[in-house]
């Protein structure tokens, strides 16, 4: 029997997960005041370390691969791991996208200047919220360093998820990134019920959705009696069990839908991007919906190619319900987390629409929308990092009055990323939302577009009416201020906002790159 | 080899295994020091104390999560080990450095539970 | 005996299961019935195992198996936290973010 394992392809992923066990070693055995620069060391070190490794990758010179394109094309195209793995461009791109928002989110998780005790995660998760033993950690500033090792096997798993070519692969990955997900959930350090419910729901609602991946996965593998997708696919075709097909495509679509957290499976959104501690809203919001889009984009282009007659008008009923139910829904709200949180919904219904395409066009577009909007996402929960009052985050809509006269830097690059949010020109969010409306409108869905279109003004006005709040209203007396950070933070909002000026201003080598990336490969 | 000398070794494997089991209880009647007490006669010999039921059906301290949710996920790794001692002579060396790494992997989270307390009762 | 009867009965608990997290208000239970589903397609992919003459579901149950151990453990150490700081296991009473 042979087995392989193609160390070169698999690379970042095997880096990430190693790094975690390593840093389960070092809360094992460092002291305890060593840990917290070891570990950060650790985690920088190994997500730049695999992101050269997907670069080497992506530019391989190899020796031509008659079937890739004539062997033109540059880069590592390869079933690894028996199959279970497929390494091509669009993966790596996932990959690289993953990697650069894994890196910005650690400068944010990493962040102890903004608040005056510590760290935004609790200083001992186990302690009673309001104990005596928590007030006495805190006061002796004792800051969590469990969530690094979980940190790393998550953005291990994160890597893993969208180039599975099977689905135990694949729910195996998706396990992984978010069982640490979870359990990070619930460590704040300010208004730790919140938290740990933000957990349970996610938990409960994470482990059901999951659930119904596995027998959607189940029926698969009963009709086509194979997981893998290439498999599946050329077993679909001749196959004539499709009452055990169509109920299995649905179901696994339910799983992965909810990951990407869209409508109507999007409850846990709201409560969790509210309840978490900020610096990991941040990461969610952007690096899982990346690696779910990508994870979604390779089992409905590869394995249910096929059947795009069959899933699409169930897809085009979730897409429009997400980007007017997340609009409709966010133009209510009144904590500045839960709006964004609603707009991250609405999001997602766009970048469906690039997915519904099946085509080159809709691949390539929804990977450069995923970039675009990873890092104005990032940025954006990054800034509501900063502004505080006395008992934390000052989140409330109200309290974000006047903001833009006592910080006009803050404020403006706020603006900046809730321009980008609604998709104003010069913007990252514009080239996205064109490129994936454009691809929509060649696949044949023009009608979507039309929703969208009125989704996205509807959404522009509730990114202006936090604008007008920030720059034409008067400060609330006791309102809070905005805290200065470490250079950690301001490197990350820095990054965020050069990238959505950037892919705004001069899109194109951006968009050659996920154009060249090409297509999965079976 | 006939047909019924495949057995043989299953045969031989069960004999020890029963052999084994009559030899140690055997052994520890004839061997073990027998000091009767109260504590010895209860129903158990370890676990909760015996006591009247409480409404609702009590409370357990939390420690017997910690050591119920550690016991759940080292027993479990066993079942990884079924598959590879079925096919253990196709993989061959490559089998079983994989599964040495994994091995190692499960042994650092036990590293990790020992020296965080995990494994300590009070 | 007709091995579809395995997938009717994988189906049967899979419905079971959702409705126990759909309706019941403990925790724990919400949890179990998780455990339910994940087990219902345990037996699917056993049974679709022996149908297709693959061992590729063989496979999959042990790896469902583990992952299902991973996610008791993850999701008791959530609920025992909410527990003890709210002396509850209601997933009702987890209600303080509200539309």
């Amino acid at each position: 029997m042979k087995v392989s394992v193609e160390y070169q392809a698999l690379a970042p992923i095997i880096i990430l997960l190693a790094s975690g066990v390593l840093s389960v070693l070092v809360e094992a055995f460092i002291p305890r005041t060593l840990r917290r620069p070891i570990q950060l060391m650790l985690v920088l070190a190994s997500i730049v370390l695999a992101f050269a490794y997907v670069v080497i990758n992506a530019t391989a010179e190899l020796a031509g691969d008659p079937l890739v394109n004539g062997g033109q094309v540059k880069g590592l195209r390869e079933l690894a791991a028996s199959g279970s793995i497929a390494i091509d461009g669009p993966g790596m791109v996932i990959q690289g996208i993953i990697l650069l928002i894994s890196f910005v989110a650690a400068l944010l998780l990493a962040e102890r200047q903004i608040d005056p005790q510590g760290d935004a995660f609790a200083s001992r998760s186990s302690t009673l919220p309001g104990s005596e033993d928590e007030r006495q950690f805190t006061a002796q500033g004792w800051l969590q360093t469990e969530i690094w090792p979980l940190y790393l096997f998550c953005v291990g798993g994160l890597l893993l998820f969208p180039v599975s070519n099977d689905f135990l692969t694949m729910f195996v990955a998706l396990e992984v990134f978010s069982l640490p997900l979870y359990l990070i959930a619930s460590m704040a350090r300010r208004r730790r019920l919140l938290s740990q419910e933000a957990a349970l729901k996610y938990f409960i609602l994470g482990a059901f959705s999951s659930a119904f991946f596995l027998f959607g996965a189940a029926l698969i593998y009963a009709a086509t009696s194979s997981v893998n997708f290439s498999t599946v696919a050329v077993a679909m075709e001749n196959s004539s069990q499709d009452g055990l097909i169509i109920p299995g495509i649905g179901m696994i679509a339910v799983g992965l839908l909810f990951k990407v957290g869209a409508v109507p499976f999007h409850q846990w959104v709201p409560d969790v991007y509210q309840g978490s501690p900020t610096p990991l809203t941040a990461f969610m919001s952007a690096a899982t919906k990346v690696a779910a889009f990508g994870a979604l984009l390779r089992v409905f282009y590869v394995a249910f190619g096929g059947m795009r007659w069959d899933w699409r008008p169930m897809m085009w009923v979730v897409a429009v319900l997400s980007m007017v139910i997340g609009s409709l829904l966010a133009v209510t709200q009144t904590d500045m987390k839960r709006m964004l949180a609603f707009s991250s919904v609405a999001h997602t219904g766009f970048i469906l629409l690039g997915v519904i395409s099946t085509s080159a066009a809709g691949l390539s577009s929804t990977l450069f929308y995923l970039l675009a909007y990873g890092f104005t996402s990032v940025g954006v929960f990054a800034i509501v990092g900063l502004v505080r009052d006395a008992s934390g985050e000052a989140t409330h809509l109200s309290q974000w009055a006047g903001l833009g006269k006592k910080s006009p830097w803050i404020a403006t690059i706020f603006a900046l990323f809730l321009l980008a949010l609604a998709g104003i020109p010069l913007t990252s969010g514009f080239t996205g939302k064109f490129a994936v409306f454009t691809a929509a409108i060649d696949g044949g869905a023009t009608p979507l577009v039309i929703v969208a279109v009125v989704a996205s003004a509807v959404a522009a006005f509730f990114y202006a009416r936090v604008i007008v709040l920030m720059f034409f209203t008067e400060p609330p007396v006791d309102g809070p201020s905005v805290v200065v950070p470490s250079a950690l933070t301001t490197v990350a909002i820095g990054t965020s906002a050069a990238f959505t000026v950037l892919l705004g201003i001069a899109p194109q080598p951006v968009l050659d790159l996920v154009i060249n990336a090409g297509l999965f490969i079976r | 080899m006939g047909q019924g000398n495949v057995y043989l070794p299953i045969f031989f494997l069960g004999l020890l295994a029963f052999g084994f089991a009559v030899f140690s209880v055997a052994a520890a009647s004839f061997t073990g020091p027998k000091r009767y007490n109260r504590a010895k006669v209860d129903a158990y010999e370890c676990g909760i104390q015996p006591a009247q039921a409480q409404l609702g059906g009590g409370r357990f301290p939390v420690k017997y999560y910690i050591t119920a949710m550690l016991f759940i996920i080292f027993d479990i790794e066993i079942v990884f080990l079924y598959p590879w001692a079925v096919s253990f002579d196709a993989l061959g060396l490559f089998g079983l450095i994989e599964m040495i790494i994994f091995i190692l992997t499960v042994l650092v989270a036990y590293a990790f539970v020992w020296r965080r307390g995990g494994l300590e009762w009070d | 005996m007709n091995p579809n009867n395995y997938l009717i009965l994988a189906a049967i608990l899979f419905t079971i299961g959702v409705y126990g997290v759909l309706v019941r208000r403990n925790a724990i239970i919400v949890f179990m019935s998780v455990e339910l589903m994940l087990n219902a397609a345990n037996l699917a992919f056993v049974a679709a195992a022996r149908n297709t003459g693959t061992l590729d579901g063989l496979v999959i149950a042990f790896f469902v198996m583990v992952v299902a151990a991973a996610e008791v453990v993850v999701g008791l150490a959530i609920i025992v936290t909410i527990f003890r700081t709210r002396r509850s296991a209601s997933i009702d009473e987890a209600s303080l973010m509200k539309y």
